[in-house]
C-alpha cells in the first residue's frame, strides 16, 4: 500500500518543489507535472555515450533506480506493515541506499572527467558523514520503543507527554536534513548552479543522457518520496481510519515538498569547506536525542 | 584413530623440494587437496553434528603424547583455511608463471614448500592443544610466511620488511610463551585446558591481556599492526591472500579460544576489546583511504575488518558478562561469520589486484586507470569484492555486519548507562566504517579500473589466464551464496558458539530465520528488477540513434588522461578532515623568493602511518642512547682489562661499605 | 515541559560551538536567556512568590534584554561580524564538543546524582565545558566574553535544579549575572569606545 502511495507522491513531488521555488522568486513557474513530461521526453530519446566509459556506466543508473524501488518496499505506511518489514530493516534501508550511491559514484568516475570525479568525491564524503546521524536516530528509536523493525517502531511511537514532542521534532528535523543532504540540495549544494566546480549531484550526471538520465531523475523523485514517507510515519497517528490517513499522508508529503521549496529559495549555499561540519552537526543533535531517551529508559525523567 | 593420514602428507611435503619442476606444481596441488580432505571431512562432520564427541587422532608409536583434536571451533577455522589455501594454490600457478624465467628452480621449489608448510602449520595451530606443540606450530607459521614474503628478496626493501615482520612475530611469540608459562607456574600443565583451572582461581584480566597482546600482534590490532601494511604488498599476491585471509585470523582464533575459558572480569575484557576494535576499524579504513599502493590499501582494509570482527567478539564477551543470550550469539556469530566472509572477499581482491599487477607491472594507483577496458572480467570480480567488503547488500559482507548491528541495537538496552553510551559510540563507528569503506573502494575501483590510463603502458595487456580466473569465480559464487542464503551458514556457526560458550542458541536463531529470508528475497528482487530495467533499456535503445563521443570537457579541447581525478585528489578532502591521524609527507622543495630562475622541481606525496612513525622515533631514541654506550666498545683489549679492574675496585668499595 | 527547554538549550550550545558570526552568538545567548526565563517558572515552584518574581524578572531583564543589547551594540560599534581566527577548525571543535557531551553524561552518572536533577546537571556540565572550550579555542575577546556568559548560564541552570531547596544559590547566581552585565559590558562599551579597533586585535599575535 505504501509503495503505491509513494509512487503517486513522487509524481508530483519535484513539480511542487519547482513551483514553490518559482513562486517564491516572483515567477509563475512551470506546471506541477512538468518534470515528468521531461522524463517522458527523455525516455523517447536515443543515447550519446562517452567513449571513455565501460559497462559500469551503462548499468549504474539501472542499479540506482532498482535500489530505490526496493527501498520503497521497505518503508511502512502508518498503520500497516511494510511489504518486507523485519527486525533491523532500517540497516538494510540505509545500506541499500548506500549501494545505489556507490554505483552512482563509480558511474561518474567511469567517464574519466575531472568534473565528475570532483562531484563523486564530494558525494561520497557527504553521504558518509550523514550515515551516523541516521543510525543514531534509529538506534534511539529502537531503544525507546523496544522494537527494531521500522513498522513496529513507528507503530509504538505515540505522542504522549512533552518528551515525545521534542523527540519527534528532532527526528523529523534530522530526517528533513538527511533528505536534503542525500539529494544534494541546499545548503549543501545548489541544484540550480551549473558551475562544474561547485556541484555535487548535478555534475555526476553530466554525461548521462536519454534513458539513463530519465532513470536517474525518476530515482531522485522517488528518493524524496521515500524520505517523505518516513517523516509521515512520525506524524500520522494510527488511530484514524484508513481514508483519513491516506489524505493526511498526501498532506504531509505536500508540506514536505513545499518546505523543501522554501528552504531552497531562502537559504544560501554554504561554503563547500564548511559542509562536513554542518553534516556532522546532525550526528551531535542525534546524540542529544539519544541521551534524552537513555535517561527516559533508565527512568530518570518523565 | 590412526595418525597416518596426518603424518603422511607432512612427510611427503619434503619431496616437493626434490620434484622436477614440471610436475612440482601438480604434486603440491595434489598434496594440498589430500590434506584438505583429511582435515576437512572430520571438520565438516564435527561442525554439522556438534553434539558428537571431539575427534582425536591418537599418535602412533614412538611419537609421544601430542594429541591432535578437532572440536567445533577448530572445525570452522579449518574449513575456512582449507578453502582459502585451495584457491590460493590454484591462483599461484598462473601468477608464478612469469617468474619461471627469472627465478631459479630451487627458489621456486622453496617457495612451494614454504606455502605447503604455512598451510600445515596453520592447521597445526588449529588442531594442537598442548601449549608447547601450539607454540611450535605458531613459530613454524611465522617462519614459513617469512620465507614466502622473501620471494623477491633481491630487493633491499623486501628484505628489510621481511626481517621486521619476523622480529615482530617473535615479540608476539615471547608474549605467548610468557602467558603459557604463567599458566604452567600456577597449574602445572601447559595446555589450553589448564587455563580452565587457572581462570577459576586467579584474576582473569592479567593473563587474558597477555594472551590478547600476543595474539593481537598476529591479528593486526592497532597499534600492533605495523608489520601488516608492509608485509602484504611485499609478498606475492597468492601469499598476501592467504596471509590476509587466514593467517591473521589465527590470532582471532587464539583470542576466542582463551575466551572460552575465561570466567570473570567480562565487563573489563569486553569493553577493552570493543573499544580497541572500533579504533582499529576506524583507523584502519582511514589510513586505507590515503594510500596510493593498491595492495597496501587492501592490507589496511584487512586491519579494518579485524576491527569489525573484534567488535563482534567484544559484544559477545559483554553478553557473557550480562548472561544475555542474544548478545552472545549475535556478537560472536557476527564476528565468526565475518571471518568466513573476509576469507572470501579479501583473497578475491588480492587475486584481482595481482592479475592487474601482473599485466601492468605497477601497483601505483596514479599510474593505472582504464584497466576495465583490457581486463573486464578482473574488473567485474574486483567490483564484486569491493561491494562485499563495503558490506553492501545483497552480498556476504552485509550479512555479518547486519548480525553485529543487531547485537549492538540489542545491547543498547541491555546493560548499564556506560555500556549504552559505549554501544552507541560503537554503532556510530560501525556506520562510519561502512561509509568510509564505500569511499575508499569507490576511489580504488574508480581510479584503477575506470577512466583512461594515466601512464600508457608500452607492452601488450591481456586478460588474466583462465587458471587464475577459476578460483576467483569460485569465490564469487560462494559470496553470492552466502549473501542470498545466509541461514545455511549461520546455523552451524551459531551452534559452535552455543556449544563453546554455554549459551543456548535456540531462542536466538529462529528469530533470525525470517530476517534473512527477507534479506534473501530482497537480494533476489534486486537482481530481478535490475535485470528487468536493463532488458527494457536494451530493447528501447536498440532501434534508436546511438552516438559515441568523448566525455564532456566543458568546452576544453584536447583533454588528456592526466587531467582525470587522481586517487590522491579523491582522498584529499577526507585527508584534510582527518589531518591529526592521517599525516602525509610531501617531497617538495618550495621555490624560495631568491630563486629568480627556478630549477625543475618534482612533487610527491606519501602517506605516513603515525604508529610506524612513533615506533621508528622511539627506536631512534633508544639507538641514540645505545650509541652513546657503544663508545665503551673500543676494540682495544687493554681498555677491557681496565674495565675489569674498575669493576673489581667497585666490588671492593661496596664490600667495604657493607652494601653487598 | 522543562525537558523540552533544556534540550533546546543543549542544541543551542552545539550551534554556539560551530557558528562563526558574532550576531549569531549574541542571538543564541539571548535565546538561552529566554529559555532560562521560561524554566524559572516551571522549576522553581516551592519558593515564595516574591523570590520567584524577582528571579524571573532579573533573568528577563538582564539575560534577555540587557546582555544581548550590549552585545549587539559592541558588534555595531566595532564593525566586526565574523570570527577571523580560530585555533581549532570547525570540524574538530564539533567533535570535541560532542565528546564533552558524552563526558558530562559519564560524570553525571558516576556521581549518582538525584534523578530529578540529572538532566539539568548533564546539560549544565556540558554548557560549562562548551563555554571553557569557546574561551580556549578562540582568539578574539568577544568570543571569550560569550564563553563566560555561557558558563554563567550553566551556573544558573544548575542552580534551578536544586533551587527549590536552596534559594540562596539562585541569588548568588543572579549576583553573578549583575556583575557580568554591569561591570564587564559597561566597561567595554563605555570605556573602550575610543579603542574600538583594539577589540578586534586584542590577543591577536
Amino acid at each position: 500500500m505504501g509503495f503505491f502511495l509513494a509512487i503517486v507522491t513522487a509524481l508530483f513531488f519535484p513539480g511542487v518543489i519547482l513551483r514553490v521555488k518559482s513562486v517564491a522568486s516572483g515567477r509563475k513557474g512551470p506546471g506541477v507535472m512538468q518534470p515528468w513530461y521531461n522524463i517522458w521526453v527523455l525516455l523517447q530519446k536515443g543515447s550519446v555515450i562517452s567513449s571513455t566509459t565501460s559497462y559500469v556506466f551503462r548499468i549504474a543508473p539501472a542499479i540506482y533506480l532498482s535500489t530505490i524501488l526496493i527501498v520503497l518496499l521497505l518503508v511502512p505506511f502508518p498503520g500497516s506493515p511494510a511489504l518486507f518489514g523485519f527486525n533491523g530493516d532500517f540497516v538494510l534501508f540505509a545500506y541499500l541506499l548506500a549501494l545505489g550511491k556507490f554505483f552512482f559514484i563509480i558511474g561518474a568516475l567511469d567517464t574519466g572527467s575531472s568534473f565528475e570525479g570532483m562531484g563523486a568525491n564530494r558525494e561520497a564524503l557527504y553521504s558518509m558523514l550523514a550515515e551516523p546521524a541516521f543510525f543514531i536516530l534509529f538506534g534511539t528509536l529502537a531503544l525507546f520503543t523496544g522494537h527494531t523493525s521500522m513498522a513496529q517502531i513507528f507503530g509504538a511511537f505515540h505522542f504522549q507527554g512533552y518528551n515525545l514532542f521534542i523527540l519527534g521534532f528532532i527526528a523529523v528535523y534530522l530526517l528533513v536534513q538527511i533528505a536534503m543532504i542525500e539529494n544534494s540540495r541546499m545548503p549543501v549544494d545548489d541544484a540550480k548552479t551549473h558551475l562544474e566546480l561547485t556541484m555535487v549531484h548535478e555534475v555526476m550526471i553530466l554525461d548521462h543522457s536519454g534513458f539513463d538520465l530519465a532513470l536517474i531523475q525518476i530515482g531522485t523523485a522517488l528518493k524524496f518520496a521515500v524520505y517523505g514517507g518516513l517523516i509521515s510515519n512520525f506524524l500520522l497517528p494510527e488511530a484514524y481510519p484508513f481514508a483519513v490517513r491516506v489524505a493526511l499522508y498526501f498532506l504531509v508529503q505536500l508540506f514536505f515538498a513545499m518546505l523543501i521549496g522554501f528552504l531552497e529559495s531562502f537559504r544560501a549555499r554554504k561554503k563547500l569547506a564548511k559542509n562536513p561540519q554542518f553534516i556532522f552537526t546532525l550526528s551531535s543533535i542525534a546524540l542529544i536525542a539519544f541521551i534524552l531517551v537513555l535517561l527516559l529508559a533508565h527512568k530518570m525523567i518523565g | 584413530m590412526n595418525s597416518l593420514p596426518i603424518l603422511l602428507p607432512v612427510a611427503l611435503s619434503f619431496l616437493i623440494l626434490v620434484m622436477p619442476s614440471r610436475i612440482r606444481y601438480c604434486y603440491s596441488l595434489a598434496l594440498t587437496v589430500f590434506i584438505m580432505l583429511v582435515t576437512g571431512i572430520p571438520a565438516a562432520w564435527e561442525l554439522f553434528h556438534p553434539s558428537g564427541p571431539v575427534l582425536v587422532y591418537h599418535p602412533g608409536n614412538g611419537l609421544g603424547f601430542i594429541a591432535i583434536t578437532i572440536d567445533s571451533l577448530s572445525a570452522f577455522f579449518i574449513l575456512v583455511t582449507n578453502l582459502t589455501v585451495f584457491t590460493g594454490m590454484l591462483y599461484s600457478n598462473g601468477y608464478l608463471r612469469p617468474y619461471r624465467h627469472t627465478k631459479s628452480p630451487a627458489q621456486l621449489a622453496l617457495h612451494n614448500f614454504s606455502f605447503v608448510w604455512l598451510y600445515i602449520s596453520m592447521l597445526g595451530v588449529l588442531m594442537l592443544r598442548d601449549g608447547f606443540a601450539f607454540l611450535i606450530a605458531w613459530e613454524l607459521m611465522a617462519v614459513s610466511s617469512f620465507m614466502l614474503i622473501l620471494f623477491e628478496a633481491e630487493k633491499r626493501a623486501t628484505l628489510k620488511i621481511a626481517v621486521t615482520y619476523l622480529i615482530q612475530m617473535h615479540v608476539g611469540l615471547v608474549l605467548l610463551v610468557i602467558a603459557f608459562l604463567l599458566c604452567e607456574a600456577e597449574t602445572g600443565a601447559m595446555d589450553f585446558d589448564a587455563l580452565q583451572g587457572y581462570f577459576s582461581n586467579h584474576p582473569n584480566r592479567l593473563l587474558f591481556f597477555i594472551f590478547f597482546a600476543g595474539f593481537a600482534i598476529k591479528a593486526g590490532f592497532i597499534p600492533l599492526h605495523t608489520w601488516l601494511p608492509d608485509a602484504h604488498p611485499a609478498a606475492p599476491s597468492h601469499v598476501s591472500a592467504v596471509m590476509s585471509g587466514v593467517m591473521i585470523k589465527m590470532g582471532i582464533y587464539g583470542i576466542v579460544r582463551v575466551l572460552t575459558y575465561v570466567q570473570s572480569d567480562f565487563f573489563t575484557i569486553g569493553m577493552t576489546i570493543l573499544i580497541l576494535s572500533s579504533l582499529t576499524g576506524l583507523l584502519g579504513v582511514m589510513m586505507a583511504i590515503v594510500q596510493h599502493d593498491l595492495k597496501k590499501l587492501l592490507a589496511y582494509h584487512s586491519i579494518e575488518n579485524i576491527g569489525i570482527i573484534g567488535i563482534g567478539i567484544g559484544i559477545g564477551t559483554l553478553g557473557i558478562g550480562l548472561n544475555n543470550n542474544f548478545l552472545i550469539i549475535l556478537g560472536f556469530t557476527g564476528g565468526l561469520l565475518h571471518i568466513l566472509n573476509h576469507a572470501l572477499f579479501k583473497p578475491l581482491l588480492f587475486f584481482t589486484a595481482g592479475s592487474g599487477f601482473q599485466a601492468y607491472h605497477t601497483r601505483n594507483l596514479e599510474h593505472l586507470g582504464g584497466v576495465i577496458r583490457k581486463m573486464p572480467q578482473t574488473a567485474g570480480l574486483f567490483l564484486l569484492g569491493a561491494l562485499s567488503i563495503s558490506g553492501l547488500p545483497p552480498f556476504n559482507g552485509f550479512v555479518s555486519e547486519f548480525l553485529i548491528y543487531a547485537g549492538l541495537v540489542h545491547g543498547l538496552s541491555a546493560g548499564n548507562v556506560y555500556q549504552s553510551i559505549a554501544f552507541i559510540l560503537v554503532l556510530v563507528s560501525l556506520a562510519l566504517i561502512g561509509g568510509l569503506a564505500i569511499f575508499c573502494f569507490a576511489k580504488a575501483f574508480g581510479v584503477v579500473f575506470l577512466g583512461t590510463n594515466r601512464n600508457a603502458p608500452k607492452h601488450e595487456i591481456s586478460e588474466a589466464a583462465a587458471g587464475m580466473l577459476i578460483p576467483q569465480y569460485l569465490i564469487a559464487f560462494l559470496i553470492l551464496l552466502i549473501g542470498l542464503a545466509p541461514m545455511v551458514f549461520i546455523a552451524p556457526v551459531a551452534g559452535v558458539i552455543a556449544a563453546h560458550f554455554h549459551a543456548p542458541s535456540a531462542p536466538v536463531v529462529p528469530d533470525l530465520i525470517p530476517v534473512f529470508k527477507q534479506t534473501g528475497i530482497v537480494g533476489l528482487l534486486l537482481f530481478l528488477i535490475t535485470g528487468f530495467i536493463l532488458f527494457l533499456r536494451h530493447r528501447l535503445l536498440r532501434n534508436r540513434p546511438k552516438k559515441y563521443a568523448p566525455t564532456w570537457g566543458c568546452g576544453y579541447v584536447d583533454t588528456s588522461p592526466v587531467q582525470q581525478y587522481t586517487g590522491t585528489s579523491f582522498a584529499a578532502n577526507f585527508g584534510e578532515l582527518a589531518q591529526p591521524v592521517l599525516r602525509q609527507k610531501e617531497d617538495f622543495k618550495p621555490i624560495a623568493d631568491s630563486e629568480i630562475f627556478p630549477e625543475k622541481r618534482s612533487y610527491a606525496i606519501h602517506p605516513v602511518d603515525i604508529f610506524r612513525q612513533g615506533i621508528n622515533k622511539s627506536i631512534d631514541f633508544c639507538m641514540m642512547g645505545l650509541k652513546k654506550i657503544a663508545r665503551l666498545q673500543t676494540g682495544d683489549i687493554q681498555h677491557y682489562v681496565l674495565y675489569a679492574f674498575v669493576f673489581i675496585l667497585i666490588i671492593f668499595a661496596l664490600l667495604y661499605l657493607k652494601i653487598i | 515541559m522543562n525537558v523540552i527547554l533544556i534540550i533546546v538549550f543543549a542544541i543551542s550550545l552545539i550551534y554556539l560551538s560551530i557558528t562563526e558570526r558574532f550576531p549569531v552568538y549574541a542571538g543564541l545567548i539571548g535565546l538561552q536567556g529566554m529559555l532560562l526565563f521560561a524554566l524559572s517558572f516551571i522549576e522553581l515552584t516551592t519558593i515564595t512568590l516574591a523570590t520567584l518574581l524577582f528571579v524571573a524578572l532579573e533573568t528577563l531583564v538582564f539575560k534577555v534584554v540587557v546582555v544581548p543589547y550590549f552585545l549587539f551594540r559592541i558588534i555595531h560599534k566595532t564593525g566586526v561580524a565574523r570570527v577571523h581566527d580560530k585555533a581549532v577548525p570547525g570540524f574538530y571543535s564539533l567533535i570535541i564538543v560532542t565528546a564533552g557531551l558524552l563526558l558530562s553524561i559519564v560524570v553525571a552518572f558516576s556521581m549518582q546524582t538525584a534523578p530529578t536533577a540529572i538532566l539539568n546537571f548533564i546539560v549544565a556540565l556540558f554548557a560549562v565545558y562548551t563555554g571553557l572550550f569557546l574561551i580556549i579555542s578562540h582568539r578574539k575577546i568577544f568570543s571569550h566574553l560569550v564563553g563566560f556568559l555561557v558558563i554563567e548560564n550553566a551556573v544558573l541552570l544548575l542552580s534551578m535544579a536544586i533551587g527549590s531547596q536552596m534559594p540562596m544559590l539562585i541569588n548568588i547566581g543572579i549576583l553573578l549575572d549583575i556583575f557580568v552585565s554591569v561591570l564587564i559590558l559597561g566597561i567595554f562599551v563605555m570605556r573602550l569606545k575610543g579603542h574600538a579597533s583594539e577589540l578586534t586585535q586584542l590577543k591577536d599575535d
